[in-house]
């Protein structure tokens, strides 16, 4: 049969960044991202052309994979940016926000292609050696006495996702319940390698967010609550349990390609059912309480295992399977016919059923301290429910990131315009010899550092989406807006706080509109007042990151003369 | 049937076709070139600065264009390099060729149209070019190009290594940087040429000859190598040992007692009870219990069970599988405490074969101790999104020589770091080929240092200069051959020096009463067309191309070589083969003259499908 088929010839695209149908889509592009970010952002539904599930959300790991453009070119950027997403969970629209305004400001400037790459490059050198050091005014050491900058770290994360918690409250409920969790699977006296625990998500619609809640151990889901269930609490001595991995239905699945011809008359079905119910005496000889499978449980087997008094739960599944080994201390058995060991058991120290809404679920606690937890997730509907999900897993992972690096960047457009006052005004200072260290003309130099600084500045003033304007303080160069509604000639009353919360407002403050000329100054180190504790708080490490993966991203970008569709 | 369709090719569609593909590589040629963006069928977007992906990602349809890309690609997997070189020459000199044809009036009158008699005088020049490369063009760079070169010692990769501060760069360091330049832009050029030298002087066979530890670097670089992606590219690093690509099944065990001993097995540890075509009978069995299904079944847990029994005897802590194993064999290895790897690839067990230096294991009831590795450690290793297993090796006989290293290749994107791998072994490649030397059988020496004689007394009447002709002469018979090793300085000498050359040898060819009086036109068009490459290079800035050219002229006039430190440098042969591999094309294209378009039933799809209906219903009926 021939399926030779002729093959087109591929796109060809000279120049993208000449092209106005990529630049537009760029811009359209740049704009829907900017209109998501930060707390008040605009939610997105996101539907497909089939009748799928609507998805509302505003965080990037949900939408950026919604977004396929037929423009490779597109794509090239959203794909970079996932990467990051799916390393750091956070940071995401930040990065894509910088980057797209990197590519737009570099091809502004004029500046040629090489220049700017290199150029960006050397700002992305000043920017992360900046934040490397001790005196970073950007940084704060995160202090893991008090777990109020962790807090406020997890509700940076979640209230940054307005589409999952709408209250103030809830969110900060849901912070709490993050932290707690994240504690819990920090083993507290283990010396040498520390292995983190778990946390088993379990979600339940239709209740209110408040309900949520975390418990040390786990909450195994029954899928039909038999009244055969008889649960001991025996807090004094722990439960000995057995756990299967292998399918306890009577099949034999390891038995090789070969054809099996049965005579009549020979029963192999009672000979295997004979081999499990010996497994069941030894189990209950062993005085095992509870019988958990993987997979299958032949029903003759469990009705005698429950006629023993034994609890019996089957098809858990492979997800589970790690965090009970690691709960119980359980080894696994997948073996029929050999006697199970004495150490394979696992011991939990209680059951206890717990009532979610419609879910009943059965909890595990664990026999010692434990790593393993489960958080509980209650939401109104569906489509919340999964994004709270997401922002659930997001924290935990950028809280988890805090142990390898113990600081955190201050948030609300702070670091942006900090970073951007920095390289202006460290920059301006060396600029004849970095010019000619980079081979390239002073002109060139100033053109590509006000680009880079307005891109940064403009992450900032994209937190802002009902009409107010962004300010940047000429002292400390934090980031401040400016509502809407605020009167001119008495600015000084509107302005509060700044994005971060950590600088007040005071007589003699000077002020300036991020996207005017402002005059170069040295951003001054704030004081370090541990009375007054920031509000918004960003994860360094995913931060950091994300700053090299826009900057690289746009490099890339900019480095691209033609593009060849392979249209096959 | 008729006869099928005929075009007649003519010269300027073959000029046409070559200029076509010129254009898109000028776009990423050179110190100001940029990346080529390309999707492939499978939706994938890939990024790339190499000339054969962007030709081959062009899938082109005429098949003169096909046979050109063809060429680069055979060109570039022998030497790694210069697949966009090819083109722009390939085109300068198919233009030059076109000119001359064009205006040659020595046109035989055999032809009767004016279209053929150009097509035979190019085919007649390429096949004079092509026999004049072949037959000169070797001892003419060693004599005249390679002198304004140096030569690369292995033990460049050594002194870097202790002097970390050696304020002269290596010149190894400066090839591989050159190229990457041409690969991946210049940013990310001095880190990555940074870790090939680290990797290739870990990877040295102190008593072997560099292209040994270079070809077998070259060979094993799948497994030598680990793409992470969503991290800058500057993360990439060296580590120590190997990192085979798959994560333990079974949880490791933390254990300080080294060494670590591991067992390598190829297939099924649980015995297959049951191959196909064997049949198991099932009888009445109240009577003979020992022959019913449980038992059968039972007794292969139990084989395995003495399998895990042995493996323990041997201290055996880590198994690494090519296959998926069953779950009993897991729990088993739970319970003996043994970690175990599945599904690791045939490449990666090889290479840990030849390292570790123990046999894997085909026959699992035959474990000894030659199958049984010892390794310093064994533990998780946590790349980008990916945990996979690291080890590293004890100082065996041959760890004493080499230092085992893998590298970690970082970079923003999927289609980033595969673009990257493959410019680490292109740029491995490259090395392998400077280095490697160059095979000649015993005739074609001896014939070779006779033709050096001559052109080197033709290089000694232009000197004229009776002093320092002794040891010129000296050093020429020690250098008539190409030396492995031999590199110049890039952005462009090779094609000035060669210009020159080939412009002296033609006037020399001319003075002298030669029988072969083309030599002069022949070797005049090709130092043209050489001068094409740097004119690219330069392409931003004419006066730079001035600038290089005079200064590359007055060192030949004073016979004085400046080094100049901060100038990259590429390899003289793999521009050697270049040259000639360009010049087989030409010869190639012009020897077609014609193209048949043959018809197959896959060009008009409608008809297809009708006759594959009625296939089918033919097929249908012999099955009934």
């Amino acid at each position: 049969m021939s399926r030779v088929v002729k093959k087109a010839p591929s796109l060809c695209t000279d120049l993208p960044l000449d092209n106005t149908d990529i630049c537009n889509k760029l811009q359209i592009l740049e704009q829907l991202l900017r209109s998501c970010f930060g707390p008040t952002g605009r939610l997105k539904q996101v539907h497909n052309n089939i009748g799928g599930h609507v998805v509302t959300t505003s965080s990037s790991s949900v939408l950026l994979p919604a977004i396929s453009s037929p423009q490779p070119f597109i794509n090239l950027i959203i794909t970079s940016i996932r990467n990051h997403v799916s390393r750091f969970s956070d940071c995401g629209l930040f990065a894509a926000i910088l980057c797209l305004a990197l590519i737009e400001q570099a091809k502004q400037t004029g500046v040629s292609g090489n220049v700017a790459i290199r150029l960006n490059k050397h700002f992305l050198g000043l920017c992360t050696s900046y934040l490397h050091q001790e005196d970073c005014g950007c940084k704060v050491k995160l202090d893991f006495c008090s777990s109020h900058n962790l807090i406020t770290l997890a509700h940076s994360v979640i209230s940054s996702k307005p589409a999952s918690v709408p209250t103030e409250p809830e969110a900060l409920h849901i912070s709490k319940l993050a932290v707690q969790a994240f504690l819990l699977t920090v083993p507290c006296n283990s010396p040498g390698i520390v292995s983190l625990g778990r946390i088993v998500t379990v979600s339940v619609e239709g209740q209110c967010v408040l309900d949520s809640a975390v418990f040390p151990g786990l909450l195994v889901e029954l899928p039909d609550v038999f009244g055969t269930f008889k649960v001991e609490n025996l807090s004094s001595n722990p439960l000995r349990m057995v756990l299967f991995t292998v399918s306890l239905a009577g099949d034999l699945s390891e038995l090789g390609n070969g054809t099996i011809e049965v005579h009549c008359g020979a029963d192999t079905d009672s000979q295997i059912l004979d081999q499990l119910l010996e497994i069941g005496k030894q189990v209950v000889k062993d005085e095992v309480k509870l019988f958990m499978c993987q997979k299958v449980i032949h029903p003759v087997l469990q009705q005698f295992l429950r006629s023993h008094g034994i609890t019996v739960i089957e098809r858990l599944g492979i997800t589970l399977m790690e965090p009970l080994t690691q709960l119980t201390g359980a080894q696994p058995v997948a073996t029929l016919h050999t006697t199970i060991p004495l150490k394979a058991y696992g011991n939990v120290r209680g059951l206890s059923f717990r009532q979610f809404g419609s879910k009943t679920m059965l909890h595990l606690l664990p026999p010692g301290e434990s790593v393993i937890c489960t958080m509980v997730l209650c939401h109104r509907n569906e489509t919340m429910l999964s994004e709270l999900k997401v922002v659930c897993q997001k924290t935990e992972h950028v809280l988890r990131l805090t142990l390898r690096e113990p600081s955190a960047l201050l948030g609300g457009g702070c670091t942006e315009t900090h970073l951007a006052a920095y390289i202006k005004h460290k920059s301006m200072n060396d600029i004849i010899e970095t010019a000619s260290v980079l081979g390239c003309s002073q002109t060139e130099y100033l053109l590509s550092m006000k680009a880079f600084c307005r891109s940064l500045e403009s992450v900032a003033t994209a937190l802002e989406h009902d009409g107010g304007n962004s300010l940047i303080g000429l002292t400390y160069a934090h980031h401040w807006t400016l509502p809407a509604d605020a009167i001119q000639e008495h600015m000084e009353d509107s302005l509060v706080r700044c994005g971060c919360g950590l600088v007040e407002s005071s007589p003699n403050m000077k002020w300036s509109y991020l996207n005017t000329k402002y005059p170069e100054f040295s951003p001054a180190p704030l004081s370090r007042d541990t009375a007054v504790l920031p509000r918004v708080l960003d994860s360094f490490t995913a931060k950091l990151n994300a700053l090299q993966v826009a900057v690289e991203t746009a490099n890339i970008a900019l480095d691209i003369r033609y593009i060849i569709q392979d249209m096959n | 049937m008729g006869m099928p369709p005929v075009e007649h090719l003519h010269l300027k569609h073959v000029l046409q076709t070559v200029c076509a593909l010129e254009a898109v590589v000028v776009r990423c040629f050179g110190p100001e070139g940029g990346q080529v963006l390309f999707t492939r069928d499978t939706g994938q977007v890939m990024l790339s600065r190499s000339g054969t992906r962007i030709l081959t990602a062009l899938q082109l349809e005429h098949p003169l264009a096909r046979m050109v890309v063809e060429c680069v690609w055979k060109h570039s997997t022998n030497t790694g390099d210069g697949s966009k070189t090819f083109i722009i020459l390939l085109a300068s000199l198919l233009r030059m060729i076109h000119s001359m044809a064009c205006k040659d009036p020595n046109v035989s009158h055999t032809y009767n149209s004016r279209e053929a008699a150009e097509a035979a005088t190019a085919r007649h020049l390429a096949g004079k070019l092509l026999a004049f490369a072949s037959e000169e063009l070797d001892d003419l760079i060693a004599v005249r190009v390679v002198p304004h070169g140096c030569c690369l010692s292995w033990e460049d990769f050594t002194a870097k290594t202790q002097s970390p501060a050696h304020t002269n760069t290596s010149n190894v360091k400066k090839l591989v940087e050159s190229f990457i330049h041409t690969r991946l832009g210049r940013i990310h050029c001095d880190l990555i040429a940074d870790l090939i030298c680290e990797l290739l002087t870990d990877w040295k066979f102190k008593n072997d000859p560099p292209s040994l530890s270079l070809q077998f670097v070259n060979d094993n670089f799948p497994a030598l190598h680990t793409p992470v992606s969503g991290f800058p590219i500057s993360c990439s690093r060296l580590i120590e040992g190997q990192v085979l690509h798959r994560d333990f099944t079974t949880p490791s065990h933390q254990t300080d007692h080294q060494p670590v001993k591991a067992v390598v097995f190829t297939g099924y540890l649980q015995p297959q009870l049951l191959n196909a075509g064997d049949v198991l009978e099932m009888m009445e069995d109240d009577t003979r219990k020992e022959r019913s299904i449980v038992q059968f079944s039972a007794w292969a847990e139990r084989s395995l069970e003495c399998v895990f029994a042995n493996l323990q005897n041997l201290g055996v802590s880590v198994l690494l599988s090519a296959v998926k194993q069953s779950d009993a064999v897991l729990t088993l290895a739970k319970q003996a405490e043994i970690c175990v790897v599945e599904c690791v690839s045939e490449d990666e067990l090889s290479l840990f074969a030849h390292l570790s230096g123990a046999t894997p294991v085909s026959d699992c009831w035959m474990i000894q101790p030659e199958h049984v590795a010892t390794l310093t450690f064994c533990r998780p290793i946590l790349l980008g999104a990916h945990r996979y297993v690291h080890v590293a090796f004890h100082d065996s006989e041959e760890g004493a020589v080499v230092r085992p290293c893998s590298i970690v290749i970082c970079g923003p994107g999927e289609g980033q770091t595969d673009q990257y791998a493959c410019a680490f072994q292109d740029a491995i490649r490259m090395l392998l080929r400077t280095w490697e030397p160059i095979h000649m059988t015993a005739t074609t020496v001896s014939a070779r240092t006779f033709l050096s004689h001559k052109i080197s007394s033709e290089v000694m009447d232009n000197q004229n200069d009776k002093i320092t002709s002794a040891s010129y002469n000296a050093s020429l018979f020690q250098k008539c051959m190409l030396e492995p090793g031999c590199v110049i300085h890039d952005g462009g000498t090779f094609e000035f020096l060669l210009h020159h050359a080939l412009l002296q040898h033609g006037h020399n060819r001319s003075v002298s009463d030669h029988t072969d009086e083309s030599v002069p036109a022949i070797s005049q068009l090709l130092a043209n067309a050489l001068l094409s490459v740097p004119q690219q290079i330069y392409s931003h800035s004419p006066r730079r191309f001035l600038q290089i050219q005079t200064r590359v002229l007055t060192s030949i006039q004073n016979h004085f070589h400046p080094f100049i430190l901060d100038a990259g440098l590429e390899s003289v042969s793999c521009k050697y083969q270049l040259v000639l591999a360009v010049l087989q094309c030409v010869t190639n294209l012009f020897r077609v003259d014609t193209m048949l378009h043959t018809n197959t039933r896959s060009h008009t799809r409608s008809r297809r499908f009708t006759k594959n209906i009625s296939l089918e219903g033919k097929e249908d009926e012999t099955e009934d």
